[in-house]
């Protein structure tokens, strides 16, 4: 072969090794290595509140917390519980694939909701005088109320306020 | 649909050498005719195949018309293009372009008609080569002509052919995860698909202009795997889940399999005698590093597209969860992801469908939409990913091919 022949050879084999590294190295420095769904939050770590001024913004972190201490008993993500939540069957198949019992998710679920006030409490969006039958209501409700708790949770704070709101008026007159 | 490739290539694997054999004995035109008809009457039984197992059934049989006849080609094509050396040439870059071609075309038909149209449209062809063919058939039977020399067969070219498996399984991987990226996860539509791929075949071209260039066929293997590598790593490190993105790795694909696939059945052809014999051996080493390349590569990227579509649908609940919109819609949203996924089981969903209607007021609808955009974006973060490490994977077989081009002898052609 003449020289010319290898010579164009090795150029070749150079301009692909060149052409190659160029490419994968544009792409790996766009992120390319790093494009992927993002990690889900551990629900076991605390999550910030972040100052909720509404009824509607209070009622959207309690969910989050109740979802995130349910799922943290229970060992699973936050979000698988949350589509488990949605509708009975998707609460079957949860159970079926994590062989879960309803007692187990019931306590589950309570001490979510219970981590929920606590959150709500130690944020300042529900006052100690709430929060404490809050705390036993929910240690003691059965497990479709306890669900239906974490779905509408806005509802049932709206209620607690109402039921409790005045009662708390009435503390705080007498209380220092 | 893997099984579908599988039997076709792993029969194609098996019975190349010996139809060239039998080629040799009772002479190509009769092998080539015959094969062609085979491959016509079983492309048919394809088409109208209503069961998976008879699909898969007359893909067998159509594998052994398409061994018949591509080997008996070989011995066929010096008589018509004048030389041997240009016959081999040929004949490589006739397979390159085919391999190149097959989605692109593939992807055409089955969306303008149906898939079944890709074997239908293959009988007329067939049996339009099948016809000069039967004249050379006819004068073989009339003169009794054939070569009986089967005693000089010559050893197979282990390193080329070696080398041909591990590049078929890279290409391979390159074309099947690449339409399967595309439609699967990215959920574009057969023609769409073929659309985007046919960057790989306009790229073959520009190698088959270097391939005239650089007469070192081992340097240009070399170069060949070197790009098939480096464009299949550039897909597993995508950086968005953008069609333009595909463009650059797509070429150095494509000419990266032009250059390598004819550079090594040149070698593994050159100086050898009888050509279909050997011709045979690189079908056979092609076809067994395609089925290699998918029954390795296929469990890997099924199970990542599994674990990858359970992170997505996980992150992208997250996004739904963490955002300011009204609780109650937001678990409703969360309940109508959920069941547009199960409705979608077992593939990556367009996820659309689970955000309608939208909400009336301008603010929650705002909000609802840029939801969509972030958990589709996770979706496809996630089907982008699942492909990422067949990619790699495959990639290192065209590395590691290197070694035995590099064992390979020089050719002068």
């Amino acid at each position: 072969m003449s020289g010319e022949g290898r010579s164009r050879g090795l150029l070749l084999v150079v301009g692909s090794v060149v052409v190659s590294l160029i490419l994968v190295g544009a792409y790996l420095a766009a992120g390319g290595s790093s494009y992927e769904p993002e990690k889900v939050q551990d629900p076991c770590q605390p999550r910030p509140w972040s100052n909720p001024q509404s009824l509607s913004e209070i009622a959207n972190q309690f969910t989050v917390s109740a979802l995130d201490g349910a799922a943290c008993q229970l060992g699973v993500s936050r979000e698988a519980l949350a589509r488990a939540l949605a509708t009975p069957e998707a609460r079957e198949r949860f159970k079926k694939k994590y062989g879960i019992n309803d007692a187990k998710l019931a306590k589950a679920i309570r001490a979510g909701l219970v981590r929920a006030v606590d959150d709500a409490e130690e944020a300042g969006a529900l006052s100690p005088i709430l929060a404490v039958p809050l705390r036993e209501t929910v240690q003691r409700i059965p497990l479709s109320q306890a669900i239906e708790f974490i779905n509408d949770a806005e509802s049932f704070l709206g209620n607690v306020n109402s039921f409790l709101g005045p009662a708390q008026s009435l503390l705080e007159e007498f209380l220092p | 649909m893997t099984w579908v490739l599988v039997s076709f290539n792993l029969v194609m694997a098996l019975a190349a050498v010996p139809a060239a054999l039998v080629a040799r004995r009772f002479g190509p035109g009769r092998t080539a005719a015959i094969g062609l008809a085979v491959f016509a009457g079983a492309g048919l039984a394809c088409g109208l195949a209503d069961e998976l197992s008879t699909l898969i059934l007359a893909r067998c049989i159509q594998a052994l018309g398409g061994a018949a006849a591509v080997t008996a080609a070989l011995e066929l094509l010096p008589a018509t293009v004048g030389s041997e050396q240009r016959a081999t040439t040929i004949w490589a870059a006739a397979g390159a372009t085919g391999a190149a071609l097959g989605p692109a075309l593939g992807g055409i038909l089955t969306e303008l008609v149906s898939w079944q149209s890709i074997f239908l449209l293959q009988v007329p062809v067939a049996l339009a080569a099948a016809v000069p063919i039967f004249a050379v058939a006819k004068h073989e039977a009339a003169t009794g002509i054939v070569s009986t020399e089967l005693r000089r067969t010559g050893r197979p070219h282990l390193w080329a052919n070696l080398a041909l498996a591990m590049v078929s399984a890279a290409i391979a991987a390159a074309l099947f995860l690449l339409v399967l990226l595309l439609i699967e996860g990215w959920r574009l539509s057969p023609i769409e698909a073929a659309i985007v791929v046919s960057a790989m075949p306009l790229a073959a071209l520009l190698g088959g202009k270097l391939t005239t260039l650089v007469p070192d066929a081992r340097a240009r293997a070399a170069a060949g795997a070197i790009l098939v590598s480096g464009g299949l790593a550039g897909l597993a490190f995508l950086p968005k889940a953008t069609i333009v993105l595909t463009l650059p790795p797509q070429i150095l694909v494509g000419i990266g399999l032009s250059l390598v696939l004819s550079a090594l059945t040149e070698t593994a052809l050159g100086g050898r005698a009888p050509q279909a014999i050997h011709g045979g051996w690189t079908i056979s080493a092609r076809h067994a590093g395609v089925v290699i390349g998918l029954l390795a590569l296929t469990p890997i990227f099924t199970a990542e597209i599994d674990q990858q579509r359970h992170d997505a649908i996980n992150a992208g609940i997250a996004v739904i969860l963490d955002s300011p919109i009204n609780p109650l819609l937001k678990l409703d949203l969360a309940e109508r992801v959920s069941e547009r996924l199960e409705e979608e089981k077992g593939k990556v969903p367009t996820i659309g469908p689970a955000f309608e209607p939208l909400p009336d007021d301008p603010g929650e609808r705002s909000e609802v939409q840029q939801l969509q955009g972030e958990l589709q974006d996770q979706l496809d973060r996630g089907a982008t990913h699942a492909f990422s490490t067949s990619f790699v994977l495959a990639a290192l077989l065209g590395l590691i091919a290197l070694f035995p081009i590099a064992l390979s002898k020089e050719v002068e052609l």
